[in-house]
């Protein structure tokens, strides 16, 4: 009974990364309509920034979080602005997005290979060891740090689209751009916009996912394909749908481990990706909506 | 003989009923309009017939065959093909290519497929813009190869959605005169969902009237396009009691059900302005009388 | 005497056997070292597998990230084989293009409901988890130390021929699929699968032997690589990095034509080679520059690159000019209908 109470909190806690995670993916989706397959990058790129302000600056990951979200938000300006602005939206983008921002990830995965070679790093604290005893269990200090700033993001990432104009901008441009242009919505800038929050947030979960994983610069494709299950699953936008796919993932995962062998639990999130997605077919993209 | 008929044809999506148990009769030749007002469930319709959608219930026949809840592709090869409501050409085709699909396909017939392509592109007027592609034409020539297209299917029945709202009058009567010689010179059964209704009116031989998923009237043009019922349905209650009231008109509704004309001491000879209903869904009736 | 069905083009054919006569001497002819025969032989292999990506990526328009899956399944099968069993290489080799094609059908058919990116991504799943499980499999593929075959002397000289047959095979087919009836029915489907449908296509039986096709020749150059490198191994066999470099050789080079993935090849193995020494990963990143340019400006990639040059110069005479323009209308991973759409109204 124990261990089942371990497994399922473990389960709880990773899901918190997870939304975080699948989060910045949807929200890209749910407003441009664009697969960001440079997500894995992204999230590659936040755990090496964090490294190496780690290693060469001293500076605490959970203090660099705002850095590598500020870096991370620009980073998706740029994307945006130099190179997926040119492309037409909706079905017609559709596979050229996704080759486009391909390009962009194998590129940052070179960069990150050549500063860093492919070794995989880790980030090590003097409190990367330490746990807290909660539920009369021992969990690790991380684990429960990288849950804590998750739910937080999240919260703030609902109250921000819930209750400031910007945030329903957003809204309003995921569910008919075209209105949105003869109301005197600027809907250029809140794709920029939207872009480099789900940049950030994939950034962020990055760098917290470093906190907990050892990475490379490959790192990301499998956090990429989790990350789209749970925005299938969950539908786009809700933050309680993305927070409960995220937490039946994150217990099938969990659970996996018991009954597979070790190699196959990485097969998971795959398999459970194509069932998703012969199950429940793309078509149940366009019916949601953020909010 | 009837060459098709629908027998308590149903389809619900989830709560919604958008068609309601419709029975239809096709007879042998004949050209049959299908009119009513935006929502009324007049392409589900004909996506049911034409094998796109699967019924929620009742059935689909063609002579003795029953195609419905079958795929597109067997009602094609059964020989019923539909046009769209609005145009999907293969984009990145020629206009020869695009009917040479239909030729190919529509019956598995690959041989000659590009002389009986040609053929029917000189029979809808494209023969010229056969190495084009559908980009470069013009809506009434989209249609055209939508039309040309189906055609080249072989089909005995053709249900044509809304092939002539939205072109310019002169090129609505061509489309017009089209449809006409594909029921004369090429021996098709054809049903026609229009909202231009001079058109409806001239082409058809008979008229079903469907609002809100259910069939409301049924009969000659002249009859159902004055029927109060028909009028309560584009226009609204009061209007049909004004309606009601003018001579020429008033005698009681004619039965959904029935398919005996009612009788006018004084038929309008042609089309009164009740026969060009504004859509209750806001899309106007296209081009002119 | 009507010997060959009417698309197939009398010039089209013989340029084929002429370039394959042409092959079959060029060793000898300019005297080429045993290494010059090799990378040849590799980049004809290389060549034959986009080729075979190009016929879902390209004609039927759905992009797959998952074709290690075959490639290392044909392989791996086709070496168990040959360890197994004294056959000819060359029948191991359609075993393992057979498993392949079956296996390519088994996830294709159910993912293939898919459009556009939901099935790209499907794939990236299929590949990683197809990999995941063979490198574990060491039944079949030794696991992470995978498999050497007998080395056998002159093998690999006398493979280069092979290449060339296979090569010939793969640009045949590619030319049928193209320009046959078949072909119109891929293009009509990659144009908008429901209205396809509407007028008789079956979209799921033609998906589903492009499926066959494609996954049997990948399958097939899978094969032809284990015998031709000695030792495969799992980890490089199903790799992401190996189903990405079909996607790149097809795309840059051009989707959607013959010449297009041919060149993508040649431009991977030589810049490869070219860059192994000092920086071996460099490359990916390279042709991750290339992608976006050629999505963001050139849809034919290389090939439409070269065209846009050749009528720069004026190389090329008004009707082939029209051709291409309609082609680059149509083709390339950037074309889809409502892109397209334009005219009066």
């Amino acid at each position: 009974m124990e261990r089942f109470t371990e497994l399922v909190v473990a389960a709880v806690l990773l899901a918190g990364l997870y939304a975080t995670m699948a989060y910045g993916l949807g929200i890209i989706y749910g407003v441009l309509r664009i697969v960001n397959l440079n997500h894995g990058g992204v999230i590659m790129a936040g755990a090496y920034l964090g490294w190496v302000m780690h290693e060469r600056l001293g500076i605490d990951p959970y203090l660099s979080i705002p850095i590598v979200m500020v870096f991370s938000f620009l980073l998706g300006i740029l994307v945006y602005r130099v190179l997926v602005r040119h492309l037409p939206r909706g079905a017609a983008g559709g596979v050229q997005s996704l080759l486009l921002l391909f390009g962009v990830w194998l590129v940052l995965r070179n960069v990150a290979y050549l500063l860093f070679t492919g070794n995989d790093q880790t980030i090590r604290t003097e409190y990367s060891t330490r746990s807290i005893v909660a539920f009369g269990l021992a969990l690790s200090v991380n684990r429960v740090a990288v849950f804590v700033i998750a739910v937080l993001m999240l919260i703030a990432l609902h109250l921000f689209l819930t209750r400031t104009f910007t945030g329903k901008a957003i809204r309003a441009v995921a569910q008919n751009a075209d209105s949105c242009t003869l109301v005197g919505v600027d809907v250029e800038r809140i794709y920029a916009l939207t872009f480099a929050i789900g940049t950030a947030l994939a950034g962020l979960a990055g760098l917290l996912g470093a906190m907990l994983f050892s990475f490379n610069p490959s790192y990301g494709s499998s956090d990429l394909l989790k990350s789209f299950v749970i925005v299938v699953l969950g539908g786009l936008g809700s933050v309680v749908g993305t927070a409960a796919a995220s937490l039946i993932l994150a217990l099938v995962e969990v659970f996996a481990i018991l009954a597979l062998p070790a190699y196959l639990t990485g097969a998971v999130g795959f398999v459970l990706l194509v069932l998703v997605l012969v199950i429940r077919p793309g078509g149940l993209f366009g019916q949601r909506v953020l909010g | 003989m009837s060459i098709l008929r629908t027998e308590s044809l149903s389809k619900r999506f989830g709560g919604l009923k958008a068609v309601d148990a419709v029975d239809l009769e096709l007879e042998e030749g004949e050209i049959l309009g299908v009119i009513g007002p935006n929502g009324a469930g007049k392409t589900t319709l004909f996506s049911m017939i034409a094998g796109s959608i699967p019924p929620t219930s009742g059935k689909v026949v063609l002579e003795s065959q029953v195609i419905s809840g079958a795929s597109a592709r067997r009602a094609v090869r059964a020989g019923v093909v539909r046009t769209h409501q609005i145009v999907r050409p293969f984009q990145n085709l020629t206009v020869l290519e695009n009917v040479m699909v239909g030729a190919i396909y529509g019956k598995a017939r690959p041989r000659g497929a590009r002389e009986r392509a040609l053929e029917i592109l000189e029979f809808c007027g494209l023969r010229d813009r056969a190495p084009q592609l559908p980009g470069g034409l013009t809506l009434a020539g989209r249609k055209r190869l939508e039309l040309a297209r189906a055609l080249a299917t072989e089909p005995r029945v053709l249900l044509l959605d809304e092939v002539i709202a939205g072109v310019n009058p002169a090129e609505a009567v061509q489309m017009a005169d089209l449809i006409r010689s594909v029921r004369e010179k090429r021996g098709l059964s054809i049903i026609l969902i229009e909202h231009v209704m001079p058109a409806v009116m001239r082409l058809s031989d008979r008229v079903v009237v469907l609002d809100a998923g259910k069939k409301i009237a049924e009969g000659k043009p002249q009859q159902v396009v004055s029927d109060p019922r028909v009028v309560a349905a584009y226009l609204g209650e009061s209007a049909s009691a004004a309606a009601r009231v003018q001579p020429g008109t008033g005698t009681a509704p004619t039965p959904a059900s029935g398919s005996g004309p009612a009788s006018h001491p004084t038929p309008p000879s042609h089309p009164t302005p009740a026969a060009s209903p504004p859509s209750r869904g806001g899309k106007g009736p296209g081009g002119g009388a | 005497m009507k010997l060959l069905p009417h698309w197939v083009s009398r010039s089209a054919l013989a340029a084929l056997v002429v370039a394959l006569a042409i092959g079959a001497v060029l060793p000898s002819l300019f005297g080429w070292s045993v290494y010059t025969r090799n990378q040849v032989t590799e980049t004809m292999l290389f060549v034959a597998a986009a080729l075979a990506w190009n016929w879902m990526g390209g004609y039927l328009g759905q992009v797959s990230f998952g074709h290690s899956a075959m490639f290392g399944i044909g392989g791996f099968i086709s070496a168990r084989l040959l360890l197994a069993v004294h056959v000819p290489f060359w029948s191991a080799w359609i075993v393992g293009g057979v498993v392949a094609a079956l296996y390519a059908l088994l996830w294709g058919h159910p993912t293939l409901r898919l459009r556009g990116p939901y099935f790209s991504i499907a794939t990236i799943g299929v590949g990683e988890a197809t990999r995941l499980v063979m490198t574990y499999w060491e039944d079949l593929t030794g696991g992470s130390s995978g498999l050497s075959l007998r080395i056998v002397p002159g093998l690999k000289s006398e493979l280069y021929y092979w290449g060339l047959a296979l090569l010939a095979l793969v640009i045949g087919a590619s030319y049928a699929l193209r320009k046959s009836t078949f072909g119109l029915g891929l293009l009509a489907i990659k144009s908008d699968v429901d209205a396809a449908g509407d007028v008789g296509i079956s979209p799921t039986l033609m998906q589903d032997v492009v499926l066959l096709l494609s996954g049997f020749t990948v399958g097939l150059t899978g094969a032809f690589y284990a015998s031709y490198q000695s030792y495969i191994e799992p980890g490089d066999m199903f790799g992401f990095d190996r189903s990405i470099s079909f996607v790149l050789m097809a795309v840059i080079g051009g989707v959607g034509t013959i010449i297009g993935p041919a060149l993508g090849a040649v431009i991977f193995v030589i810049l490869r080679q070219y860059l192994i020494a000092s920086y071996p990963q460099l490359y990916l990143g390279i042709y991750g520059v290339l992608l976006i340019v050629v999505i963001l400006f050139e849809p034919l990639g290389m090939v439409g690159l070269a065209y846009r040059i050749a009528r720069r110069l004026h190389l090329l005479r008004p009707d082939t000019e029209a051709k291409l323009e309609m082609k680059a209308a149509v083709g390339g991973a950037a074309a889809s209908p409502e892109v397209r759409e334009g005219g009066g109204g």
